[in-house]
């Protein structure tokens, strides 16, 4: 029951307001500038400079989630639930989440991670952001290998000749 | 046009019984649900094949629904909402494609399992309708057709060979093995070369293995893996008699009478377009779940439960493969006998197993099955390893924190893991039957499989995990762990259609054609009446042979 659960568990609005959004909820929370605003400043507090790895910030990784996300084969209720979630985190801090300074944010993320939704939410942003940055580079993000050579490693051969998401093959 | 037989389903199953027939010149069409990918078109893209499932059908137009017990009750859950399915791999050669090709061949005394052991309460175990010494020309012959290499083992259970040889060496081995094979023998313990269906060398068209790093989830590039495709069905296409139909979807098989079937309904998943299909014989081999279901849709006046299904047997006794899984760390600063830079060469292969465990006799827990357990790296998938290593305390780790634990998890550390296979005994609650609800985009009812492990299957999967933890331990592994659960892997499925020689009790004869319509036959795992302690793989492959063989000389008499 993974999914469902985790949509019921994790859901303030309730399973049913997820399944009962229309696609210009999806359309309008897509476009919305501050809703991709918080999720960039969500993946460059987890993924941020002066740390081992790449940052968000250089690796865009920001691009590589709304692509995937408003993807045809991606999940329409998982999808919805990334972009409200982005939303219940700014409603929370009061609208000012993106000006927030480190040490406030890092409170607020770890009180939204107390709540069950909003660790589902965390996690599936870190879980983006990770196959953002460590995917072939081919998607967009892990620019010039450097994510995979922060850890030392690297991708099988034959690497991709195409994204999948614009040619399944 | 009417074709010598129709085969449903591109994998080990059905491609077996299409070589064959193609090899003595009958004209058969393969259909495929799936798409067909070249060898020159895959590619390791972990997002595509391992985070997307891009191989696997769209969970929302195609899944099936499975109960479990929940508080005493049944509770169905449908796979899109569960993430939790048994789709492994609809494209032309199926899932062994995706395979990692660690291959066994079953033990003689599993064909009898019934009367070695004798009843088990709770259980639906019998004995087979043919013995070892009937399959061994055939696991001989895909041996030799798949490309099987290794070394060939002596060990009291291992399963006697006609041929004393592999017709290629093993492939590559990491120097790990070299700890591996010490921390056994200290522990007075056997361990094996597992036989991989990996060509170590160039044959023919395949170039041998190239170590990739990314085997298992992947397809091959170099044609080194023996799945189905570049086993069998290239072959068969050479001869000019095979018709491979990919993006071809089969509802349903059609009688005109009780004791034949006449033709198949199909479906083109591209253009929607359908059609019939004719024959002189029809195989099925979609994967067991699949294939029985594909009968409980072809129900018909003759058959109103399911197409050849007047023993009431069709779709029950459905097995999966007991046992679990464990792994354990080994840190660059503990490590013995070998350089932490041989250990972390890449794409060289463990390549062991141990059968010690396989029957086992307890001085306190007494005489029981045990299984075969694998030994080899946790798999390179890039994120995958990086996804699982982000929590700490049930927290999420980030900023400089989760950046030196990655880089430490990857850079100063490699795990080695370990797969236990035991017997998934049948019983009455494991089956598929047909959702009355749920109807998948072609408007066919899905299956619903009822799922739950008999309890001695997790007691033996429990034995067998401790044992590897011991060698784990000697080997100087830290924080090893193992999972050892009822919920079985999504990728060992056989059952549903078990074979016999009592048409009331069986669906199949011994040579796979269902009691009823004489010119209907189910090639994959589906007769199996028990699974063994091992992969399926080779002895689907050899079945397979086997039942095409059989095909072969029915066409042969008829003509």
């Amino acid at each position: 029951m993974k999914r469902r659960v985790f949509l019921i568990l994790g859901s303030i609005f309730g399973l049913s307001s997820i399944l009962s959004s229309k696609d210009t909820d999806v359309l309008k929370l897509s476009s919305s500038l501050q809703v991709k605003k918080t999720i960039s400043a969500v993946q460059e507090h987890l993924f941020p400079t002066q740390s081992l790895l790449p940052s968000a910030k250089s690796m865009q990784v920001i691009e590589f989630l709304f692509e995937t996300i408003m993807h045809k084969t991606y999940d329409k209720d998982i999808r919805l639930f990334i972009l409200q979630g982005a939303k219940e985190l700014e409603r929370r801090e009061r609208g000012v989440f993106v000006s927030l300074t480190f040490l406030e944010k890092e409170r607020a993320l770890r009180a939204y991670e107390n709540s069950s939704y909003g660790s589902s939410w965390l996690s599936q942003i870190m879980v983006l952001t990770l196959e953002a940055m460590l995917s072939d580079p081919i998607y967009g993000s892990n620019i010039h290998q450097e994510a995979w050579s922060a850890l030392g490693t690297n991708g099988g051969e034959p690497r991709p000749k195409k994204e999948y998401l614009f040619d399944e093959i | 046009m009417k074709y010598d037989v129709i085969v449903v389903g591109s994998g080990v199953g059905g491609a077996g019984v299409a070589y064959s027939l193609c090899k003595a010149g009958y004209k058969v069409a393969l259909l495929e649900k799936g798409k067909l990918i070249k060898r020159e078109e895959f590619s390791k893209d972990e997002l595509a094949y391992v985070r997307r499932d891009i191989v696997t059908p769209n969970p929302f137009e195609e899944y099936h629904t499975i109960e479990e017990r929940v508080d005493g009750a049944w509770v169905s859950t449908s796979t899109y909402a569960s993430g939790w399915s048994f789709w492994n791999g609809n494209i032309v050669g199926g899932s062994s494609t995706f395979m990692s090709g660690m291959f066994h061949r079953m033990h003689p005394d599993d064909f009898r399992l019934k009367s070695k052991y004798g009843k088990i309460k709770g259980a639906n175990v019998e004995d087979w309708a043919i013995s070892y010494e009937e399959l061994e020309p055939y696991y001989t012959l895909a041996e030799e057709l798949v490309g099987i290499t290794g070394r060939a083992n002596t060990h009291r259970f291992s399963p006697p060979r006609s041929r004393t040889y592999f017709s290629q060496a093993p492939t590559k081995e990491n120097e790990v093995v070299k700890l591996f094979d010490k921390s056994c023998k200290d522990l007075g313990v056997t361990s094996l070369v597992t036989a991989r269906a990996i060509l170590s060398k160039d044959r023919g068209t395949r170039k041998g293995c190239y170590y990739s790093n990314f085997c298992g989830s992947y397809g091959c590039s170099s044609g080194a893996k023996g799945s189905a495709m570049e086993a069998l069905i290239k072959p068969a296409l050479a001869t000019g008699n095979l018709t491979l139909m990919s993006n071809t979807y089969v509802k349903k098989l059609l009688c005109n009478t009780e004791t034949e079937v006449e033709s198949v309904l199909v479906l083109n998943t591209i253009t929607k377009e359908e059609k019939q299909l004719f024959a002189k014989v029809f195989v099925v081999a979609a994967q067991a779940h699949e294939s029985a279901r594909l009968l409980l849709n072809s129900a018909n006046k003759y058959y109103p439960d399911g197409l050849a299904n007047s023993s009431g047997e069709l779709g029950k006794n459905l097995l999966f493969s007991g046992g679990g899984y464990g792994y354990g760390e080994l840190h660059k600063d503990a490590l013995q006998q070998i350089s932490f830079a041989s250990l972390m060469q890449k794409g060289l292969f463990i390549n062991r197993s141990i059968l010690d465990w396989y029957f086992v006799e307890h001085w306190w827990k007494g005489k029981f099955k045990g299984g075969l357990v694998e030994f080899m790296f946790e798999h390179q998938n890039i994120i995958s390893r990086a996804v699982r290593s982000t929590k700490s305390e049930h927290k999420l780790l980030w900023g400089k924190a989760l950046g030196e634990h990655l880089v430490s998890k990857f850079t100063k550390s490699k795990n080695v893991r370990f797969e236990v296979f035991t017997d998934w005994l049948p019983h009455s609650n494991c089956f598929i039957s047909l959702d009355k609800t749920h109807k998948d985009t072609y408007g066919m009812p899905v299956g619903k499989l009822r799922i739950e492990a008999h309890p001695q299957d997790v007691k033996v999967g429990e034995y067998l995990a401790k044992k590897c933890e011991a060698v784990l331990e000697e080997m100087g592994a830290t924080n090893i762990r193992s999972v050892i659960n009822a919920l079985p892997p999504p990728n060992l499925i056989a059952g549903g259609c078990r074979f016999g020689t009592n048409p009331k009790t069986s669906v199949l004869n011994k040579y796979c054609q269902t009691h009823d319509i004489e010119n209907l036959f189910v090639s994959d795992a589906s007769f199996m009446p028990t699974g063994g302690s091992t992969p399926y793989s080779w002895t689907i492959y050899a079945n397979a042979l086997r039942v095409g063989e059989h095909i072969v000389k029915q066409l042969r008499k008829r003509s």
